[in-house]
């Protein structure tokens, strides 16, 4: 009997895993066969100044909120409410950055930018607390704090204004978080602060993630939120911490903005909340949560970028640019339902 | 003949497979008009299998199915249900949004001709004749979803009479409900036996069986092992006829020697639940929670843990334990084993290593909070060793593991804690008759060591053979309490059943 029982199991144990592996493999191929074709397709696709200096740069600051909603869905949440957090992250870094100008750029940059994580923080703690610890579903709670915090950044900004830090010297400094950069090969190629800044939040994530208690109970919750909770794991704790490092994520995400435009508006980053949702579910990180990772995540959000970055290229308008990311997510996510679903009989 | 033994159902040398596995293995079985059929047997044994067949749930049986005096071939669920087969889960399939009056009528309703506005006084009026027919005590009007488990029940009974049903399936029906709501349910069912309906009882709960059936049909892997009149037969006959005979054997002797007091519960209650619960335990000791399903022994014993609220307190090594919680119980060292293995064990989609690991993962922190793989798994291997888990991968998702095999993970996870109280909530649910001794002699050597256990088990064969001492639950109260030598199977039964006011 019990031998018998062995060898079916431990196939099976294999297959899946295979499987798996081969359905992020699957995404990654398909990035890497849009690259070669697009690189053939188009002169200026495959160069430095398209690839790194325009598409990851203008990807980092939603992949660093990407990263913090991958811990939110892989513990089994949600969270719609990342736009209007950046927003309101980012009008108080400006509006703290100005009203603290008389002391100089010393002082003003770096309180500006601890208030703007602590706020970020704290709008993320609302979210967990909520989710974890009263019990409401994940989905409510960022839809109603994403309309809730997007007024609060209405009423700070006086009915929407757009706002600027008035001092431009302070403004100019502020620049750096954008424009600074590493650069490489005797200067000729140079990597972006965003892209930096996404690296080593990405560093940090994969070793939260990976190797900590914390990112093993996150992986745990997803699985079985229950068993985890009557194995003595405080998932309370752990899943009210998710949404605290997004609304983190959020607060970087915010600064990265406010040094590339100078500016901070109430209105802005509409809809952003969906770009980065649909990015960690088309890495991979499934709703419900109990698998996935960052790197699938990165995978995911360079896929769609780049989708969109050929769209253009090829000079497809907008509109039909969004349509097309909709679908992108809609076969994916099909395709993984009926690869699962086959798997499972 | 005919009228002489009446047989609504027979089914003769029923074979089913999956997948080359021989499920059901020419099985005979057959159910009289006015006569409750019990179906007993363990997880695993048939029992469903064979009701799904004649729920038409397969297409693919082998064997010879007699309905009502014809032979038939079923084949798909609809069929089964216009030839008057009726299965009452135990996961209700009642509509909680529609009325009592539309969920009897449901597939009967009646509207307008031009107008299709439904016809809500034919259904009410409908329903209100089936309700009277029956006796029950339902208003048609009322959602059902706002209706207590037993009463949604009713309504699922009257909606298979109304369909004139002649078979009715009941699958444990028991399981979700309270003690008082079981008296209730068994009251109608013997009523629906006297108004001339076959009905099959299925339950791996012996217990309740005297006070309600007629035969009993025992299946083990799949094989009928034997049918008897109930009164012939008794408890312990039927136990041995479902585990095997030489399962008995399998209990290793008793001789542990209980230290000093490690876990008081003072007092403990949970409005309409459990009132008033205390009780000792003390090192090395094996105590035994005996009681029906519903009696509220899984409740206490999830109030203990922290996992529900309760009032009352809770004392380890003589200190209250303030702010119960799982997470505080682990790190005090109380490990709870729980009653459903895969909705509340199993972690799904994990490997088995941080399954075992779940709950030392602080232990295994290092620097930073550093958690080393190589760490997590040469923790796990001693595990997996120790207890023989198979296949002993640590990388293996669980839910790829068989239910004994997810079992050892599961009670690993607090041996690689060292906890000094495990709480086993039904340890041998759905587990193999080897993985099951290996479970006995773990607990034994366990208590032996030192550690305090806690066991809840409806099959009381269990805890007459293990348990030191045995705590009686019947209706939320404890009722008695019995030294482990003094009780057999029959005797903790009794205790079990009895009113508290004898007639």
């Amino acid at each position: 009997m019990t031998t018998d029982a062995k060898k079916p199991g431990a196939g099976r144990t294999k297959g899946a895993l295979s499987f798996q592996k081969l359905q992020q493999a699957s995404i990654l191929i398909l990035l890497v066969a849009l690259c070669v074709v697009a690189s053939f397709r188009s002169s200026t696709f495959f160069t430095w100044t398209n690839l790194v200096d325009n598409l990851f740069t203008n990807a980092a600051a939603l992949g660093v909120v990407a990263l913090g909603m991958t811990f939110v869905m892989i513990g089994g949440g949600f969270d719609l409410s990342v736009a209007s957090t950046i927003v309101v992250c980012s009008v108080v870094l400006v509006m703290g950055m100005d009203w603290l100008s008389p002391y100089g750029a010393a002082v003003a940059i770096p309180v500006a930018l601890l208030l703007t994580v602590l706020v970020g923080v704290i709008l993320g703690a609302i979210n967990g607390t909520l989710v974890a610890y009263v019990g409401v579903n994940p989905f409510v709670v960022t839809l109603c704090t994403m309309l809730i915090f997007r007024g609060i950044a209405q009423i700070l900004t006086g009915g929407g204004q757009t706002q600027q830090v008035r001092d431009i010297l302070l403004r100019r400094r502020f620049d750096w978080v954008y424009d600074a950069g590493l650069r490489l090969f005797g200067g000729g190629c140079e990597i972006s602060m965003p892209i930096l800044i996404f690296l080593v939040v990405f560093a940090v994530g994969m070793y939260l993630l990976r190797f900590t208690r914390f990112g093993h109970y996150v992986y745990a919750i997803g699985g079985n939120e229950e068993a985890a909770w009557l194995a003595g794991v405080n998932t309370h704790r752990i899943k009210a911490l998710t949404y605290v490092l997004c609304g983190f994520t959020c607060a970087i995400a915010a600064a990265i903005f406010v040094a590339k435009t100078e500016t901070a508006g109430a209105e802005s980053h509409m809809g952003k909340e969906l770009v980065v949702i649909a990015s960690v579910i088309v890495g991979g990180t499934p709703l419900g949560g109990g698998s996935g990772g960052l790197t699938s995540t990165v995978i995911g959000l360079l896929l769609l970028r780049i989708i969109d970055n050929l769209l253009t290229q090829f000079s497809i308008g907008p509109e039909y640019r969004t349509v097309v990311t909709g679908l992108i997510i809609l076969v994916v996510v099909t395709v993984d339902v009926l690869a699962k679903r086959r798997s499972g009989k | 003949m005919f009228a002489n033994d009446n047989v609504i159902l027979r089914m003769q040398g029923i074979v089913k497979e999956f997948s080359g596995t021989r499920v059901l293995d020419k099985v005979d079985f057959d159910v009289r008009g006015g006569e409750v059929h019990a179906l007993i047997g363990e997880n695993g044994a048939g029992k469903s299998t064979l009701m799904n067949v004649l729920a038409g749930r397969f297409s693919d049986y082998q064997g010879r199915v007699t309905f009502d005096g014809r032979q038939v071939r079923i084949t798909n669920p609809r069929q089964a249900r216009e030839m008057g087969i009726a299965i009452i889960y135990q996961e209700l399939s009642v509509l909680p949004n529609f009325t009592v009056a539309e969920n009897i009528m449901f597939g009967d309703e009646k509207a307008g001709r031009w107008t299709r506005k439904l016809d809500r006084a034919f259904i009410n009026a409908g329903a209100r004749d089936i309700i009277d027919y029956l006796g029950f005590d339902l208003d048609p009007e009322r959602k059902v979803g706002r209706l207590s488990k037993a009463r949604q029940c009713l309504v699922e009974i009257a909606g298979a009479v109304r369909r004139k049903v002649k078979l009715l399936v009941f699958d444990e029906p028991t399981a979700a409900l309270g003690s008082e709501d079981v008296d209730k349910l068994f009251e109608v069912i013997k009523d629906l036996r006297s108004r001339g309906l076959a009905i099959v009882y299925i339950s791996h709960r012996l217990a309740e069986l005297p006070l309600i059936a007629d035969r009993v049909t025992v299946l083990r892997d799949g094989r009928k092992v034997g049918a008897r009149q109930i009164h012939e037969c008794q408890i312990s006959a039927l136990t041995r006829m479902m585990l095997g005979h030489d399962l008995v054997e399998f209990f290793p002797e008793k001789r542990n020697k209980p230290g000093k007091t490690i876990l008081k519960v003072d007092g403990l209650s949970r409005a309409g639940v459990f009132e008033n619960i205390s009780f000792e335990l003390r090192e090395g000791e094996i105590l035994g929670i005996a009681g029906l399903v519903g009696s509220g022994r899984t409740e206490i014993i999830r109030a203990i843990f922290g996992a529900d609220k309760a009032r009352g307190t809770v004392l380890f090594h003589g200190k209250p334990i303030v702010g119960r919680s799982p997470y505080l119980c682990r790190a005090l060292g109380i490990g709870m084993v729980p009653e459903n293995r895969k909705q509340q064990g199993s972690i799904t989609g994990r490997p088995v290593s941080e399954n075992l690991n779940i709950s030392i993962l602080g232990r295994l922190s290092g620097v930073l909070g550093f958690q080393s793989s190589r760490r997590l798994k040469s923790q796990a291997r001693l595990m997996i060793e120790r207890m023989k888990i198979d296949p002993p991968f640590p990388h293996a998702g669980i839910e790829n593991l068989s239910g004994g095999n997810q079992q050892k993970v599961i009670v690993g996870r607090w041996l690689a804690a060292e906890s000094k109280v495990i709480i086993f909530d039904e340890p041998t649910q759905g587990i193999d008759v080897g993985t099951k001794s290996q479970m006995y002699r773990l607990i034994m050597a366990l208590a032996r060591a030192g550690r305090a256990i806690i066991l809840l088990s409806s099959e009381l064969i269990e805890i007459t053979k293990l348990a030191d001492r045995i705590l009686v639950i019947r209706d939320g109260r404890l009722v008695r309490e019995m030294q482990g030598a003094e009780a057999d199977e029959d005797s903790l039964f009794a205790e079990c059943v009895r009113k508290d006011n004898p007639e």
